[in-house]
């Protein structure tokens, strides 16, 4: 395995990006609209338990990464099937995620530009980040993670004069199953996700942190959450918040007197970037473990290239992407995220117990 | 087109010649031919206009087949 190392703080951090990822442009659990602050809290405790089973499965399976986690407890067959799906399903995910960034670039800042230029330039710098290894990567999300929530605090401070602090109101008007189904949402989208750093887990050096370091993600992600959520409702209303595409670029535009329009871009570069390069990390690990090879920096190109591809070729429009990512993601993601997880540690658990009991009766 | 075919022709090259010089097993050369073949294969098309059915679209219809998807 690769010797590299990165601190408690850095592994915080890049969870951090991660979460904000694209949930900077899209407003997560919008599905719930008035309530969407009840569904994230809600999801935001779901998500927080499931990111706390990812910690307890890499501490039960010290030094191990996902494939040889699900190689051990599955058998070398079947383990390689689901490895192969997993190395699928990050690559996905980083062509969702590439698509999300492209989408929003060529709408709202660039839209005499093509797309797909917007997409490649973004990944050759992506690929000359995850070449350089984790370690650096870790690095610059030191540098610019702390960026994003401090990018939220100017655009929030500086709407103070244009608020409506009623507009969230009525609560549950309309009962608790939008509620419930977007507090799902907001569990696979971003929480679910954060499975891919099961190929990350063993870099860390203290390991003894690992579970405190994913709480903390986990709900500074969700407070934020709820911030944004309430900074653009009390600013755009609930209607006009149903019916804007990025909502947070859109509250950004009312600022009274300056366009700080382009701060949203520089969080969705710093989260989107983050996530990305975790994805195309893990997914380039996971098929070199697959196939035996050393080094997995010698696929990352032809992976992020086949994720250019895949970017364009996902969606006809900006209207399918949100689409799909309301209705089909969360139970195309279900699976990965919740079942193969929740299955690795009852089996985790189960052999950790096994050793312990024949000791105990010899 | 032209440009698709260009574009991944300068990024064959230059791992290709990476490869080589490092000399790098038959299973790298392999996966590496099986991504870029279908990113260029899906490249080509879309450039071509002939989008074919995409992933999300497959995933879409398996899970409308098992009934997740109503």
């Amino acid at each position: 395995m690769e010797k590299a190392r990165i601190s408690s703080i850095q592994m915080f951090l890049l969870l951090l990006g991660f979460l904000f990822g694209s949930t900077v442009i899209l407003a997560p659990a919008q599905g719930a609209k008035n309530d969407a602050w009840l569904a994230m809290l809600l999801g935001g405790a779901g998500g927080t338990l499931l990111m706390w089973v990812y910690a307890a499965i890499a501490l039960l399976n010290p030094s191990k990464t996902l494939v040889d986690i699900l190689k051990e407890k599955m058998g070398k067959v079947v383990g390689n099937i689901f490895a192969v799906l997993y190395t699928w399903y990050f690559i996905h995910l980083a062509s969702l995620v590439l698509r999300n960034y492209g989408e929003f670039i060529c709408t709202v800042t660039f839209p005499e530009t093509p797309m797909v230029v917007v997409i490649g330039l973004f990944a050759v710098f992506l690929v000359y980040a995850i070449n350089s290894g984790i370690e650096v990567i870790g690095r610059l999300s030191e540098l610019l993670v702390p960026v994003i929530p401090l990018v939220v605090l100017i655009i929030s401070l500086s709407l103070i004069t244009v608020h409506d602090f009623t507009a969230f109101l009525p609560i549950l008007g309309n009962g608790m199953t939008p509620v419930l189904n977007a507090a799902f949402s907001f569990i696979t989208f971003p929480f679910g996700e954060t499975v891919a750093f099961l190929m990350l887990f063993p870099h860390v050096n203290k390991k003894e942190k690992l579970k405190k370091v994913v709480l903390l993600s986990a709900a500074i992600s969700t407070l934020i959450g709820i911030i944004l959520f309430f900074r653009d409702i009390f600013v755009l209303g609930s209607d006009l918040m149903a019916r804007a595409t990025f909502i947070p670029h859109l509250t950004s535009l009312l600022i009274p007197g300056f366009n700080v329009e382009s701060l949203v871009d520089i969080n969705l570069l710093i989260g989107g970037g983050v996530k990305i390069s975790v994805c195309i990390y893990a997914a380039a690990k996971a098929l070199s473990q697959i196939a035996g090879i050393g080094d997995c920096r010698k696929l990352t190109g032809a992976i992020t290239t086949f994720c250019v591809v895949l970017s364009i070729w996902v969606y006809e429009n900006v209207l399918e992407m949100f689409k799909w990512a309301e209705k089909v993601w969360p139970y195309y993601s279900t699976s990965f995220q919740i079942v193969i997880p929740l299955l690795l540690l009852l089996l985790s658990l189960w052999k950790k117990s096994k050793p312990s009991d024949a000791g105990a009766e010899s | 087109m032209i440009i698709v075919l260009a574009v991944f022709a300068i990024l064959i090259s230059y791992d290709l010649q990476r490869f080589i010089r490092k000399k790098e097993r038959a299973r790298v050369f392999a996966i590496y031919a099986f991504l870029m073949a279908a990113s260029l294969t899906v490249g080509l098309l879309l450039a071509a206009g002939r989008r074919p059915l995409s992933p999300s679209q497959w995933i879409e219809a398996i899970l409308r087949m098992i009934g997740v998807l109503k």
